[in-house]
């Protein structure tokens, strides 16, 4: 196995470096202030990074209750507000802002050669939104924060006693944020583009920013109205869903699915997306087919819209409506096979170097096909009858959003660290902490799916003595898993401050944001950029501009 | 950009207002099933009249048409599925029956 | 003398780009906003299948003549902010104030007629959640139907005031000259946003004017 040497600048060099987006202006003011899309990348990167932690907290919580069939640490109030926590901080405030917010705001305008997003002040106003909204969430949280599930379905989370409003205020504003992203790339990537940049010629990681900003923009105001129904049902006692008065609650779960699917594809589009760019680099190869992975992208951005229902199959739906929703979940899968199948043939016959990003995409590809595969099964609403609400679709969407999701947020952080911060990590330790990642969640969350097959309902408190051992397994591997995420972090900010300087390209790439400067001057480029070979030219006339 | 004409926006409103007092008039009379719909299909049609002649997409990118069309076609797959399912369900009282 | 900006901004490569993004910008932010209200008329269209009869009686219930008046009220103004921009390119800045003066008039109109079927909605008892007297004995489906009609009307009503509001700041800059030619692109922005107001409302009228069914 051999990871390949990169390139690094002498330490001490007389050179008197010219100004990075980092040192032009170091006062906390031009921080808080910025209009620079790679600060204000920096900004959602740490507060996202802050949230993810904190959800990863609750989690620990979790699986050690779990440890034994009754009360372990928590009692089963604090239990049902914790999972519940859980969800609301894991998805709301770090798996949909994390990897647009901090990636995409850093990269897309390299990427294409621009100066900054289409609208830089709108950006800052993007991240303060999320910021605020989180701010209040956690108030909320502080408050008690709330026991409905993630999901808050009705007619429980209007008369729930617990800090729904509040919370639900938060994510509203937040909400925001996430819709003012997306139309700021949307309208990045179209207008902004260098000079004969045409849209086949783009990184592929910024197909999968446009696909997800689409979606961003046309799902979220949908979440913003329910979450807004179910605040004013439960603080003015409106009882739109209440069938008491003749509301039905399965309507709500419409609204709030119609975003929610969509928004497991906010989630995993960017990872694919950072995928195609690690596994083209470190294979040195131009994708299989760039066409498959761009108009994938679009696919499922498209196709995730018409597959709602499948969270309602046992909630009381028609029977049409199911039927209708069990073919096309199918539909979405086939975008994520061409994916999976352009990725490898990209491998195949690639000249593979074995650095801690693509340790990750390893991982990923494993993870990411054993989840899409047991998503397939619970969209065949015959099986889901069995799986619903069981620890069978838990380990579903962990696999996909841990094992895929936050697998390849680990590839981009590390791959990216260079160009961001201007240092080297230690691959020895990245090889560490990848094994025990990658480990540590297969020990967490493979268990559940026996747990769930075997009738285990998700978000109980207690369960039979029966299920204890699978319980402990995946409590053990939670440890794992987490004392490999708290390595990476310890030895990340050790390179921040004394790792080796990178030069500009430590991985030889082709792609463009390798062609400036690390970290980037701040105005990403020293000279307008004019990219003259494709991003994913291997060949020797196309690494010879790299080099 | 090409421009909208003055005299295509003052025609539109003049078609729109006429659109206005047609709909208003069948609202009186009595077509059973169909004035929902009726209703409905003079909106439409009054709303294309505004989006391409007022807000000017008809001369717009291409790009910014494609936007719309979309929120559209997701908005009427929102609409359309949520519909069917209520209208599509044997029956099924709201309440539960009463215990026996 | 006016001191409307013929230079860009810095990120840009000219005014043109710049004008490109803004109108795509607010195009892409209209999609938004029409899948707002597309979730509160999938929610009116269950629950008319729900309950068409007691909707049918809504509907019939309000004042068609009123609901009526609004929808020309907002066609006008429509019509006076398109022609506003059409003048403010054509180098005429005043009259397209006049215009956008006229529109915040019907805006005005509009709300002022909302205001006063609302208050007689609520001197019957009719207020939103099936609180109020209005409601006992009344069948659960009439419950339902004024809560939607409070939220939708509402929801378009609070679009109307933000709308407004950028209409007043638009006209401010306009009168200031820092809205002149080539310079424009921000009145385009401002009167589209205005003409979804319209939108919305050309299909709220007849599903809660115009379509009383059969009760």
């Amino acid at each position: 196995m051999s990871a390949q040497s990169p390139g690094f600048v002498p330490e001490g060099s007389a050179v008197s470096l010219p100004p990075t987006f980092v040192n032009d202006d170091e006062r906390i003011r031009s921080w808080l202030l910025t209009t620079d899309h790679k600060r204000v990348g920096i900004l959602f990167f740490v507060t996202t990074a802050l949230m993810m932690a904190l959800g990863g907290a609750f989690a620990l919580v979790l699986r050690i209750e779990h440890l034994t069939p009754d009360r372990t640490i928590v009692d089963a109030l604090a239990y049902n507000r914790l999972f519940t926590m859980h969800g609301v901080v894991m998805v709301f405030l770090f798996m949909i802002p994390a990897i647009p917010g901090s990636f995409g705001n850093f990269l897309v305008p390299i990427m294409i050669g621009a100066k900054d997003v289409a609208f830089p002040r709108l950006n800052l106003v993007s991240f303060y939104f999320y910021f605020v909204g989180a701010v209040v969430v956690l108030i909320a949280m502080q408050a008690g924060g709330l026991d409905t599930g993630w999901t808050f379905y009705t007619p429980y989370s209007v008369q729930s006693p617990s800090a729904v409003v509040p919370t639900l205020i938060g994510l509203f504003i937040v909400g925001w944020s996430s819709i003012l992203t997306g139309l700021n790339f949307i309208v990045t990537i179209h207008t902004m583009r260098a000079k004969g940049l045409g849209w086949m010629r783009m990184p592929l990681f910024v197909w999968s920013i446009y696909g997800t900003s689409i979606i961003q923009v046309l799902a979220t105001p949908v979440l913003g109205l329910a979450v807004a129904l179910v605040a004013i049902d439960h603080g003015l006692d409106w009882g739109l869903f209440d069938p008491a008065r003749g509301g039905d609650p399965v309507l709500f779960q419409h609204l709030f699915w119609f975003y929610s699917h969509p928004a497991v594809y906010i989630m995993i589009l960017p990872a694919m997306g950072i995928v195609s760019e690690v596994v083209c680099t470190f294979c040195r190869k131009n994708p299989l087919s760039y066409r498959a992975i761009a108009y994938s992208s679009m696919g499922i951005a498209f196709v995730g819209f018409l597959t709602w229902g499948h969270h309602m199959f046992v909630a009381g739906l028609s029977t049409f409506d199911a039927g209708a929703f069990g073919v096309l979940s199918m539909l979405v899968g086939i975008f994520s096979a061409i994916k999976v199948f352009t990725w490898v043939g990209t491998m195949y016959r690639g000249s593979i170097a074995f650095n801690t990003p693509l340790l990750y995409v390893f991982t990923f590809l494993f993870l990411f096909v054993f989840g899409g595969m047991t998503g397939i099964a619970v969209a065949t609403t015959s099986l889901d009858v069995h799986w619903h609400d069981t620890y069978f679709v838990v380990a579903h969407f962990h696999f996909i959003m841990v094992g895929g999701t936050l697998t390849a947020y680990f590839a981009g952080l590390h791959y990216w660290f260079p160009k961001v911060t201007g240092r080297l990590y230690s691959e020895r330790w990245g090889l560490l902490a990848a094994a025990l990642v990658s480990a540590g969640f297969f020990v967490t969350f493979f268990p559940q799916f026996l747990l769930g097959n075997a009738g285990m309902p998700r978000r109980y408190y207690d369960y039979p003595p029966e299920y204890q051992t699978l319980h402990v397994v995946s409590t053990v591997g939670s440890w794992v898993l987490a004392s490999g995420m708290i390595i990476t972090v310890g030895y990340l900010l050790w390179a921040l401050k004394s790792g080796k300087r990178a030069g500009k390209n430590p991985w030889h790439s082709a792609s463009y944001e390798w062609l400036t400067r690390s970290p980037p001057p701040p105005h990403n480029f020293d000279d307008t950029p004019v990219f003259a070979t494709d991003p994913y030219d291997y060949t020797e006339t196309g690494r010879l501009s790299h080099e | 950009m090409r421009a909208i004409s003055e005299r295509a926006t003052l025609l539109t409103l003049l078609a729109l207002l006429g659109l206005t007092a047609l709909s208003f008039a069948l609202s009186y009379v009595h077509l059973g099933a169909l004035n929902i719909p009726v209703a409905i299909a003079i909106a439409a049609v009054k709303a294309t009249l505004v989006v391409t002649v007022f807000m000017e997409l008809a001369v717009e990118k291409f790009t910014v048409k494609v936007s719309l069309i979309m929120g559209f076609v997701f908005a009427a797959l929102l609409i359309g599925l949520m519909v069917a399912d209520v209208v599509t369900r044997a029956d099924a009282p709201l309440l539960p029956p009463p215990p026996s | 003398m006016s001191d409307a900006k013929a230079t860009h901004l810095e990120h840009f490569q000219d005014l043109e780009q710049q004008a490109h993004a803004a109108r795509l910008g607010i195009w892409i932010f209209l999609a938004s906003e029409l899948l707002l209200f597309a979730g509160l008329f999938a929610l009116y269209g269950a629950y008319r299948a729900h309950y068409p009869a007691a909707f049918g009686w809504g509907v019939d219930h309000n004042v068609r003549a009123l609901g009526t008046l609004n929808t020309a009220i907002l066609i006008c103004s429509s019509y006076s902010v398109a022609k506003s921009v059409h003048m403010l390119r054509r180098g005429r800045p005043r009259f397209a104030a006049g215009l956008v003066a006229f529109t915040l008039a019907c805006g005005c109109a509009f709300l002022v007629i909302k205001g006063v079927e609302y208050a007689t909605h609520f001197r019957e008892g009719v207020f939103p959640g099936g609180h109020g007297s209005f409601f006992l004995g009344q069948p659960q489906g009439l419950k339902v139907f004024y809560t939607l009609y409070f939220l939708m009307t509402g929801l378009h009503g609070i679009h109307v005031v933000v709308g407004m509001g950028l209409l007043v700041w638009l006209l401010s800059r306009i009168l200031r000259g820092q809205l002149a030619v080539p310079h424009t692109h921000p009145l385009d922005i401002g009167a589209v946003y205005w003409h979804l107001i319209d939108v919305v409302w050309i299909f709220l009228w007849p599903i809660f004017y115009l379509t009383p069914g059969t009760f």
